[in-house]
């Protein structure tokens, strides 16, 4: 079953296009990343889909047409932006209540049992809580309520590495079931790379690519060889050429194969370089 | 209307600091006011005649004048403090960097615009009608001290100022808001400027062409004023106030006017909303 069906998405503002004619089929239960350089469009893309931004073209999400604002939609979707979005004048306690008496589907027991493993401090401002508190509170009132579908857009940006971390297992512990769909846009695609199922590429509002990972990865190979050996990996026409120290790589076909070289698979930040091009920073 | 309770809940903890200011001025006033006595009374300074009313002023007179004028300070402060609210209602959020995440839940556009036109113009009622409430027990005591005190009287004069300061919060407070919903901060200072440059521009134009365009301005003032019909008291008997009191009703709340202020306040809340609700969030 289809979760999110996008058709010919065109966003524009003023003379630029931030989304050109996008077609996406989102199913459910997937981990998906969305990788864009900056001002790809993957905020866009979310915020189309979450009805922020008006657009041209259809959105569908679980068979009901999204609108510019069509409330009904939050009730289906979750949200994280960058965390320091929240209420800065609200407390904890405050947001949490806030949050509860809006969502019908909100779940008690996953926000006590995620309240009992956090410190956060309930009378604390929020405006007053550290980044990483901030993003325990935007986890917990979050993964609280039982939304089929997640999107998370840079949800990590500032964070230091065992926020990260953290932030990504509570997610994968606490809310993915085979019917949810979680859509993440991150920079930081290594860490996310292990718990991502498919990966969608957009650059300059187009989809470059949306396919399964370890297909994706399946088709290419990682070689290494020495830098003298260069000339070599040149002739098999690869997508990609990186030098490290003595060494040169090359992502090609998975069935080339040259002797005396070093296999692996080809990372997804290599990959992204390789199919859009230039730094994914 | 759970979700529009919890709206108002969560309006009222972010405003409440704005919507209680009156009450520490009015607490400091009252301090001032305590300590200047006391200061007095040392000195050997008091006067047992805090009012000077001439000797032929009907009691009715004094009792609804000294009524009305006690909600004249409060009133001006709750206008100034709905302003102060009502710039803020519609783009706060998005210069403080919330919007996405009130936006996020599930709740209609206009309940979330409903709560916070709710909080900024009832809320400040409801401190209005309390700060004139003690004021008016305070100042009724004194009044009842002096024989100078009818209960009917007083209770009509403190709920006509009270009715009219309401009523010019409505219309300036609806303003405001539908200000907020066009410009992302000085919002009241910014529509006003538009409304003030378009209402020259009319006169301007009105006396080089022998024009009768409408004045904004003009239509503005005349929808937020009242009359309190203050003036028509002076040298008439006791019998002839009761009736221009009664008949002061009229002119401040059973008239058309009412009627149409609610109407403008209404359009104003409605066409906020629509241009809220047709913003993009980026």
């Amino acid at each position: 079953m289809e979760l999110i069906e996008v058709r010919n998405l065109t966003k524009k503002f003023g003379s630029l296009k931030a989304l050109d004619e996008v077609f996406l089929k989102i199913p459910e239960g997937r981990i998906i990343g969305l990788l864009g350089k900056n001002g790809a469009g993957k905020s866009t893309l979310m915020r189309c889909v979450l009805g922020f931004l008006k657009f041209d073209g259809e959105i569908d999400i679980m068979g009901e047409r999204v609108n510019h604002h069509k409330e009904s939609i939050h009730n289906l979707i979750a949200f994280i932006p960058d965390v320091s979005s929240l209420d800065d004048r609200l407390t904890v306690q405050q947001t949490i209540d806030y949050v509860a008496a809006l969502n019908e589907s909100w779940n008690a027991v996953t926000a006590g049992r995620l309240l009992s493993r956090s410190d956060l401090p309930l009378n604390q401002k929020v405006g007053n809580l550290s980044k990483g508190m901030k993003t325990k509170l935007y986890l917990l009132i979050t993964l609280s309520i039982d939304a089929k579908i997640l999107l998370l857009d840079e949800p990590t940006l500032g964070l230091d590495i065992v926020f990260r971390k953290e932030f990504f297992n509570t997610i994968i512990g606490e809310y993915f079931d085979e019917t949810k769909t979680i859509i993440i846009s991150t920079h930081q695609v290594e860490e996310v790379e292990q718990i991502l199922q498919d990966i969608i590429f957009i650059d300059e509002g187009k989809i470059i690519l949306h396919e399964d990972i370890a297909e994706l990865k399946n088709q290419y190979s990682l070689i290494s060889v020495p830098t003298d050996r260069k000339e070599e990996l040149e002739k098999l026409n690869p997508i990609l050429i990186t030098h490290t120290l003595g060494k040169v790589s090359a992502i090609v076909g998975s069935d080339v194969k040259i002797e005396g070289a070093e296999y692996s698979r080809p990372s997804l930040s290599d990959l992204f370089v390789a199919k859009v091009g230039g730094s994914n920073e | 209307m759970n979700k529009f309770k919890t709206l108002i809940r969560k309006d009222w903890i972010i405003s409440k600091k704005t919507l209680l200011m009156p009450f520490w001025i009015t607490a400091g006033f009252y301090l001032l006011i305590i300590i200047g006595i006391v200061i007095a009374y040392f000195k050997g300074d008091v006067q047992g005649n805090l009012f000077d009313f001439p000797i032929d002023t009907p009691i009715n007179a004094i009792s609804y004048i000294a009524n009305l004028s006690v909600v004249g300070l409060p009133g001006l402060m709750s206008i100034i403090f709905t302003i102060m609210l009502m710039q803020g209602a519609l783009n706060e959020d998005v210069r403080r960097n919330c919007e996405l995440f009130h936006r996020s839940q599930p709740v209609s556009i206009w309940l979330r615009t409903g709560s916070k036109f709710y909080v900024g113009l009832i809320g400040n009622w409801i401190v209005l009608f309390l700060i004139a409430l003690f004021t008016f027990i305070v100042v009724n005591i004194i009044l009842a001290i002096m024989h100078q005190f009818n209960f009917y009287v007083a209770v009509s004069g403190m709920l006509q100022a009270f009715i009219a300061f309401v009523k010019t919060g409505l219309i300036i407070g609806s303003l405001t808001f539908f200000c907020s919903a066009i410009f992302k901060d000085k919002a009241f200072l910014k529509g006003l400027s538009i409304i003030v440059a378009v209402h020259f521009l009319f006169l301007i134009f009105n006396r080089m062409f022998g024009w009768n365009l409408p004045l904004p301005l003009s239509y503005l003032i005349k929808l937020m004023t009242f009359d309190s019909g203050q003036r028509a008291l002076v040298g008439v008997d006791e019998f002839e106030t009761l009736n221009l009191i009664k008949n002061a009703w009229n002119s401040i709340l059973f008239n058309w006017k009412t009627l149409f202020q609610v109407l403008f306040s209404g359009a104003l809340f409605a066409g906020a909303t629509l241009i809220y609700k047709n913003k993009e969030i980026k």
